[in-house]
């Protein structure tokens, strides 16, 4: 039946539909540029959702556990192939998403006989500037979205990743009028949870439109921390290591957000 | 429909080993298996030439390690700066005595293979499994050594905090056997002389080595060196006209420091020249 060409948009269209509803309660994440380097952000999760791929590149995914680890498997094999036969300075996040993941989620997604791949992945790579900051975020169909400037949108220093499209609408406003690439890292923190509560608060209360209020966002906030952890991870600009990814405890944290 | 063969690999069975990866992938030669002699054909003897002198021990500070700098192909000279004492991750060192391209390949295998397993496994390797992955590299190297090409035996020192925090050194053999040193190891060709100086120093020098302060270590580690140059023609010891110094490193609880030259000047000036 799938032979014809409409029977297939059919099943590409229900596959999508059930994708979206299987990602749909997924937490947000949220990377944002700052003048020492890059912040990923999540809170509370019982499962680990912030990864490191190589010395400059940091991936955040929601999705399938079994799916993101395939993926992220695939994605530190390539990276550290690379890495080993050429140089460090030759892995490249644009190369790796664009020639292998996403051609390959793509298929994946399209031979609608096989399993898509249920995931959805925000990748960051620190340059030696704000403005060389690359962040993509890779669709289960393949699709990709950059902060590059495009013809529609200006450069965006930070990136963002959710359950759903209004939910992640909503992060990218707040942060695209609240945050500065040359921000400290305790600015950018901030602006970073107030994203992830902004995005959390909508996966919770979908019928809501616009931005909470500035006290909501608090409330929230210091409700969901009172109970469930923070997930942070660094790639830090310093280029004296190699190794530019670090994790962050949730402890050292705590002291740095404004009440 | 198959999937493109580039990106994924699904076979997940030992994904944390790197020079498996690197072997499935075709970019790393496999273990060569040494040819079973035949019957009548003259036996060709193995000659060892780790052209080098690298040392390392244990003082009060953590581990040092030092090498010359020279590198040789017979009796030519072939590099007076060579660094054959390699940082492998922020704790680990690799010394190197052997053929150079192998070794450095080593160095370089061994390097991502830490840093692999950290980033699929989400946590560190253990000292004994970077210990193990090291002896393994030199296993499946044998084959290669027998036929009389690409000997390394290295030196191999870390600090582990598992389960108490301490200085660990080792030393292996060309087959991969591995050892663990009490006090002190040295390989290379100027080995021998630097053996007997780091024995006589631990037992009846003025402090056994484990005690020595950092400059009293460095003392012993050029006085050895330069020692070891005195016979082995093989090895730099310190180049006086050059200005050439050893490459000494140490490696303690907080990571890993390289001496800077004028430190090793200093010392050199005050206490061997």
């Amino acid at each position: 039946m799938i032979e014809e060409p409409y029977r297939w948009v059919e099943a590409i269209a229900n596959r999508r539909e059930y994708i979206e509803a299987q990602l749909a309660p997924g937490s947000p994440i949220a990377a944002v540029g700052y003048r020492d380097g890059i912040l990923f952000l999540t809170v509370g999760q019982t499962r680990q959702k912030l990864f490191e791929i190589y010395d400059r590149i940091a991936m955040g995914a929601i999705g399938h556990p079994g799916d993101i680890e395939r993926l992220r498997m695939a994605a530190i094999e390539l990276a550290s192939t690379e890495g080993f036969t050429r140089s460090a300075a030759d892995v490249s996040l644009r190369r790796l998403v664009h020639y292998s993941l996403s051609p390959v989620m793509k298929s994946a997604f399209e031979q609608v006989y096989g399993a898509p791949y249920l995931a959805r992945m925000l990748f960051a790579e620190v340059g030696e500037s704000p403005n060389e900051d690359l962040f993509l975020r890779v669709e289960y169909d393949g699709e990709i979205a950059t902060n590059g400037g495009t013809h529609a949108q200006a450069r965006q220093d930070f990136a963002v990743l959710s359950g759903t499209r209004q939910s992640r609408e909503l992060m990218e406003a707040f942060l695209k009028s609240q945050h500065a690439p040359d921000a400290s890292f305790e600015v950018a923190l901030n602006s970073a949870l107030d994203a992830w509560s902004i995005g959390h608060m909508s996966l919770q209360d979908g019928d809501a439109n616009g931005q909470p209020e500035r006290a909501a966002i608090l409330k929230h906030r210091q409700e969901q921390l009172a109970t469930r952890g923070i997930e942070a991870a660094v790639l830090e600009r310093d280029s004296s290591r190699a190794i530019r990814y670090r994790s962050l405890s949730d402890t050292e944290l705590r002291s740095l957000i404004h009440e | 429909m198959e999937r493109s063969s580039v990106a994924f690999d699904q076979n997940l069975s030992g994904a944390a080993d790197f020079p498996a990866l690197l072997r499935r992938k075709g970019l790393l030669a496999s273990a060569v298996i040494p040819p079973m002699p035949q019957a009548g054909t003259p036996q060709k003897t193995w000659q060892p030439t780790e052209a080098t002198t690298i040392l390392a021990f244990k003082f009060s500070g953590g581990v040092l390690v030092a090498g010359d700098r020279r590198a040789t192909a017979g009796n030519t000279v072939v590099y007076d700066r060579a660094d054959k004492v390699l940082e492998i991750d922020r704790h680990s060192i690799m010394a190197i005595a052997g053929v150079p391209a192998t070794a450095w390949e080593m160095a370089r295998v061994l390097e991502h293979s830490f840093q692999f397993f950290r980033r699929t496994q989400l946590q560190e390797m253990s000292v004994d499994g970077k210990v193990r992955a090291l002896s393994k590299l030199l296993r499946d190297n044998f084959g290669l050594v027998m036929q009389g090409v690409g000997v390394v035996v290295p030196i191999f020192a870390t600090y582990d905090s598992h389960p108490k925090p301490e200085a660990r050194l080792y030393f292996y053999d060309a087959m991969g056997a591995q050892f663990e040193a009490a006090d002190y190891a040295a390989t290379g060709s100027g080995s021998p002389a630097v053996r007997g100086i780091l024995y006589y120093e631990n037992n009846w020098g003025r402090k056994p080595l484990h005690k020595l302060s950092e400059e009293e270590a460095v003392s012993v580690a050029l006085r050895a060196l330069d020692t070891a140059a005195e016979s082995d023609t093989s090895t730099g010891g310190v180049d006086r006209g050059g200005k050439i110094y050893p490459i000494i490193k140490i490696v303690s609880r907080e990571g890993i420091t390289t001496l800077p030259e004028s430190k090793i000047a200093a010392v050199f000036k005050e206490t061997v020249a």
